[in-house]
């Protein structure tokens, strides 16, 4: 089934310059759709128009079967919690604390089981030590920690990480995979929008963006192994695909190899 | 020498009145021409702190700072004596997140706001925005936009034009190529190792990508919890260094590397620094 439903769809900030043409895409319930393109592709304006911020000039964007408009829009955005690309542009709270719950607060959740999902997830990102600290006052990647255990303490079915990881350490990356791969098994659909190929590895699909059009998208590895798509959007192979262009360019086949290095490019 | 701290800390102070120990007796050098260093460590370690005190924007709480010269301590900010400015100049920051630093209703504006504050002509100024907006993958037609109505990664490039165009003698960049797309990320590097050997300046670069430090560091420091832990080559971080502790991890092409030759059983003569010489030591191997 799908969760989102995008058919024709067109967005322009300023006359005559578009900077979305044309987009149709399906994403499937409990999928993990990674979006990938060079800067300024329309990622994150793409992101904005599924939740809602920005209003299509043409098309159609169905939502868990609910066409978005202005008198669904907030049906619509309560399934959906999105990482904003900038965490200061999440931060509406005096503490931690305060920005952590400020999105189950519009999801009326209750004041006693916010409690507990401000401890469950302030402990998952490491920052519970921070509750009490103005949001301002952290480092950038506490920032996006704090901004990242927000969303996922309201449990929504769609969750968008706008390179929510972009300033993490290593084990901080890794650490927000692993919770993002229990999202998904947990049935969340997630929607990640990433410049780092080994994190779109774990996406089960991928769609490429160029200058505000699909350039390309389908299974994961089909893409990440694609290297007229990857150049063509400022991407780039993973490692041991590189090598392994380079071996076949080099008419060096074998399967052995092939083998090993399929498997390291998909982390094993 | 052109930087130089001495035992340097730096609290900082919350409302409720409590403190929290940012920066723990901090001593390092760096020379005016020649370096390039990039500063790795956890999230949280202390890194925009540190860099922040290079041009004198924090200054120390005890201990003091040596920057070309004029010597910056707690008691700095009090001595109407010290001219600041001229620092501001010479160390270009480029800010973490660059709405910090992006603040003109055009590019243009914002991009000649550096070199005119420091004494060069309108004409001039105008001239290197149109010089640096190209030099970080932008077309000229971006000089009319708001800084403000840009996406993410082209912010970064424009706030990163803007220190370029004020030529600094010492170039520090925290986290430049965080949101870049790939090739971004890849000529942006490419563009300080250039400015470096053109120039001979001394450039710094915080950054949380091992690749980087590993392809393009003369010098790595690492901070943890505060505390300078580590100050070498690259090579000796990644080959003898406490990663786990520090929450590092190694390069795609040493990871690769050692995972190849542990599943094909061989050992290779050489460490390979990248994927072409990699990929002549397999083709050797499988020979
Ligand atoms: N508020 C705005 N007003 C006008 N143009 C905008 C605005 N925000 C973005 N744009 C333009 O729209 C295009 C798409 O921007 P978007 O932020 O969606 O890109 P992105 O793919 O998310 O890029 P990045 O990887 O840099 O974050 C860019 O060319 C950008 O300059
Ligand atoms: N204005 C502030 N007030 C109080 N504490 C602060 C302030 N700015 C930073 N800190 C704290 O000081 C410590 C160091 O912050 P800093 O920004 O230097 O870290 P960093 O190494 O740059 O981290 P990151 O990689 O996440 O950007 C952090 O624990 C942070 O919470
Ligand atoms: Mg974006
Ligand atoms: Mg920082």
């Amino acid at each position: 089934m799908n969760i989102i439903e995008i058919k024709d769809l067109s967005f322009s900030y300023r006359k005559n310059t578009p900077v979305l043409k044309n987009i149709n895409l399906n994403i499937k319930k409990g999928e993990w759709v990674s979006i990938l393109g060079h800067n300024g592709s329309g990622k994150s304006t793409l992101s904005k128009l599924i939740m809602g911020l920005l209003k299509a000039n043409e098309g159609e964007i169905i939502v868990d079967g609910i066409p978005l408009t202005e008198e669904t829009l907030y049906e619509v955005r309560s399934k959906i919690g999105i990482v904003f690309q900038n965490p200061d542009n999440q931060f509406v709270g005096v503490t931690v604390e305060d920005d952590i719950a400020f999105g189950m607060e519009n999801l009326e959740i209750d004041r006693e089981e916010m409690v507990r999902r401000i401890d469950l997830y302030s402990k998952k990102v490491s920052m519970n030590e921070y509750l009490k600290k103005p949001p301002h006052q952290l480092s950038g990647g506490q920032k996006q920690r704090v901004a990242i255990a927000g969303i996922l303490a309201m449990d929504t079915d769609i969750i968008i990480f706008d390179e929510a990881t972009s300033m993490l350490d290593p084990k901080g990356r890794d650490s927000i995979m692993e919770q993002i791969r229990e999202l998904k098994e947990d049935g969340a659909t997630i929607i990640s929008i990433t410049h780092d190929m080994k994190e779109a590895v774990y996406s089960d699909t991928i769609v490429v963006l160029k200058e505000g059009e699909i350039l390309a998208s389908g299974d994961a590895m089909d893409i990440l192994n694609n290297k007229e798509v990857l150049n063509a959007s400022n991407l780039e192979l993973l490692l041991p695909l590189k090598l392994l262009h380079k071996l076949d360019e080099a008419n060096i086949n074998n399967e052995e190899m092939r083998d090993i290095l399929w498997q390291l490019s998909l982390n094993k | 020498m052109a930087i130089k701290f001495e035992q340097v800390s730096y609290s900082y102070k919350a409302m409720d009145g409590s403190v929290f120990s940012a920066l723990k007796d901090i001593s390092f050098d760096i020379e005016s021409k020649g370096e390039f260093i990039t500063l790795v460590g956890e999230t949280g370690s202390g890194k925009s702190t540190l860099v922040q005190h290079m041009n004198a924007l924090i200054q120390p709480q005890t201990g003091s700072i040596t920057i070309y010269g004029i010597k910056i301590d707690k008691t700095t900010k009090k001595n109407k004596k010290i001219k600041l400015n001229p620092l501001r100049q010479k160390v270009g920051l480029v800010f973490q997140f660059p709405e910090y630093q992006l603040f003109e209703e055009t590019v243009e504006k914002d991009i000649m706001f550096g070199p005119k504050n420091f004494g060069v002509s309108e004409a001039d100024a105008k001239e290197r925005a149109k010089t640096v907006i190209k030099m970080v993958g932008l077309d000229e037609s971006y000089l009319k936009r708001s800084p403000f109505n840009l996406s993410g990664g082209e912010k970064k490039r424009v706030s990163i034009a803007g220190i370029l165009a004020m030529e600094p003698d010492i170039l520090v960049l925290d986290e430049p190529t965080s949101g870049l797309d790939p090739k971004g990320r890849d000529n942006l590097l490419k563009l300080f190792k250039e400015i470096h050997k053109e120039v001979d300046n001394s450039v710094v670069i915080i950054t949380h990508d091992m690749n980087t430090v590993y392809k393009y560091a003369k010098r790595v420091l690492v901070m943890n919890s505060g505390e300078l832990v580590y100050d070498g080559s690259p090579e000796r971080l990644f080959f003898e260094g406490d990663l786990d502790k520090w929450n590092l991890d190694l390069p795609e092409i040493i990871e690769i590397t050692n995972k190849l030759q542990e599943k094909l059983n061989i050992k290779f003569d050489e460490k390979p620094k990248n994927v072409d010489q990699l990929f002549e030591l397999v083709k050797g191997a499988l020979r």
